[in-house]
């Protein structure tokens, strides 16, 4: 029993609406194949395309696909999230997120409405005569509350971790400022001050500086901080065009699958014998594949 | 230092042969249909592209010899 020819062969980019697979194409890279029964070719959509734009999205540590703030003008809409967004869904949620830190009540925090108790990574900072002897890395748990029993709400709390590498214990007071909650990147600044130990010289003081981690609902896709943009790129130098070059990419090529999804596939089944240049016989007899791919022979 | 940037420069070419495999297939899954034909034609791409930067880079480098 003989394969069956390309005129023969279902098509099942046909059978379904293909507006409706089009559009879950677009949504969900492979979705729109998966509703079309077009189970390996949607896989390879799915795993590609979002694997490229997720590998992406975590080489640049988060804050890759981000639309910053338009104040309602659409000609700010950046080039970079427009080709980005080919990608659907996953990328749409940036304007959701720009809403959402253009907000008001988006800003940064200088007391705390809850205590917090968080992984802390960052470092030791001295100013005055001890600036370089006790400075160092820092990586433990921070624990800190804003107390208003005093005239104005003062923030206090604790450190416990290491000191490149050796315990350490700091107890925090003052200075406290914590990153806006709604911002690009998967770590949000804090930094507060060292409480002043009686047996240290009058003039020293230290203080820490690091990050702990942000929800992740409130870092996906939401725009970063001029700044935070300004450290990627000196400490991921390439990589963090790397990184926008596979969002980019990826939001590129499911271009590529909205079109399969609804047009089927450009050069046809692929098995078709290959035509040769019009002759007076072929145009007597059709060729399968002319039905397929009328215009393109595969190659 | 130059060591260290040599070897960035490398890790960052690693990461350009995933991304030619990732276009190759998805490119070569929007021109046929048939399984074996996405992935037989998807080989050769991924080939195609990963010789033609393997030649660029080997043109660069041997410009940049004595550099």
């Amino acid at each position: 029993m003989s394969a069956p020819s390309s005129v023969e062969r279902r098509r099942p980019w046909e059978e379904k609406n293909t507006v409706v697979a089009g559009v879950l194409a677009f949504l969900i890279p492979g979705l729109g194949h998966f509703y079309q029964g077009r189970m390996f070719k949607g896989l390879i959509y799915f795993v590609c395309i979002l694997g490229a734009y997720f590998g992406g999205m975590r080489l640049g540590e988060g804050a890759v696909v981000y639309q910053s703030p338009m104040g309602g003008n659409f000609k700010k809409v950046s080039l970079t999230f427009l080709g980005q967004s080919g990608v659907g869904l996953p990328s749409l949620i940036a304007l959701y997120q720009m809403k959402r830190a253009e907000a008001p009540a988006n800003r940064d925090l200088y007391e705390l409405n809850e205590p917090i108790s968080a992984p802390f990574q960052g470092r030791l900072i001295a100013s005055g005569p001890a600036k370089e002897e006790g400075a160092g890395e820092l990586v433990g748990q921070i624990e800190l509350k804003t107390s208003r029993d005093g005239s104005l709400p003062e923030t206090r709390g604790i450190f416990k971790g290491t000191k490149d590498g050796e315990p350490i214990e700091l107890e925090l007071s003052g200075g406290f400022k914590l990153d806006r909650p709604i911002s690009g990147g998967f770590r949000r600044g804090v930094e507060a001050h060292v409480v002043h130990s009686p047996d240290q010289h009058p003039n020293e003081a230290w203080h820490i500086r690091g990050s702990i981690p942000r929800r992740f609902v409130d870092a996906f896709n939401a725009p970063p901080d001029p700044a935070l943009v300004q450290d990627l790129h000196g400490r991921l130098g390439k990589f963090y065009d790397l990184a926008i070059a596979f969002t980019l990419i990826a939001g590129f090529l499911n271009v590529l699958a909205i079109w399969d999804a609804i047009e089927g596939p450009a050069y046809g089944w692929g098995d078709e014998p290959a035509t040769a240049p019009s002759t007076p016989e072929r145009n007597d007899q059709p060729a399968a594949a002319a039905v397929v791919a009328p215009s393109k022979a595969p190659q | 230092m130059p060591n260290l940037l040599a070897l960035a420069d490398v890790t960052v070419t690693w990461y350009l042969l995933p991304l030619a495999a990732v276009i190759s297939l998805v490119y070569s899954a929007s021109r046929f249909e048939l399984p074996e034909k996405i992935l037989s034609r998807a080989a050769r791409l991924f080939a195609q592209i990963v010789g033609t930067m393997a030649a660029v880079f080997a043109v660069l480098w041997y410009f940049s010899l004595g550099m």
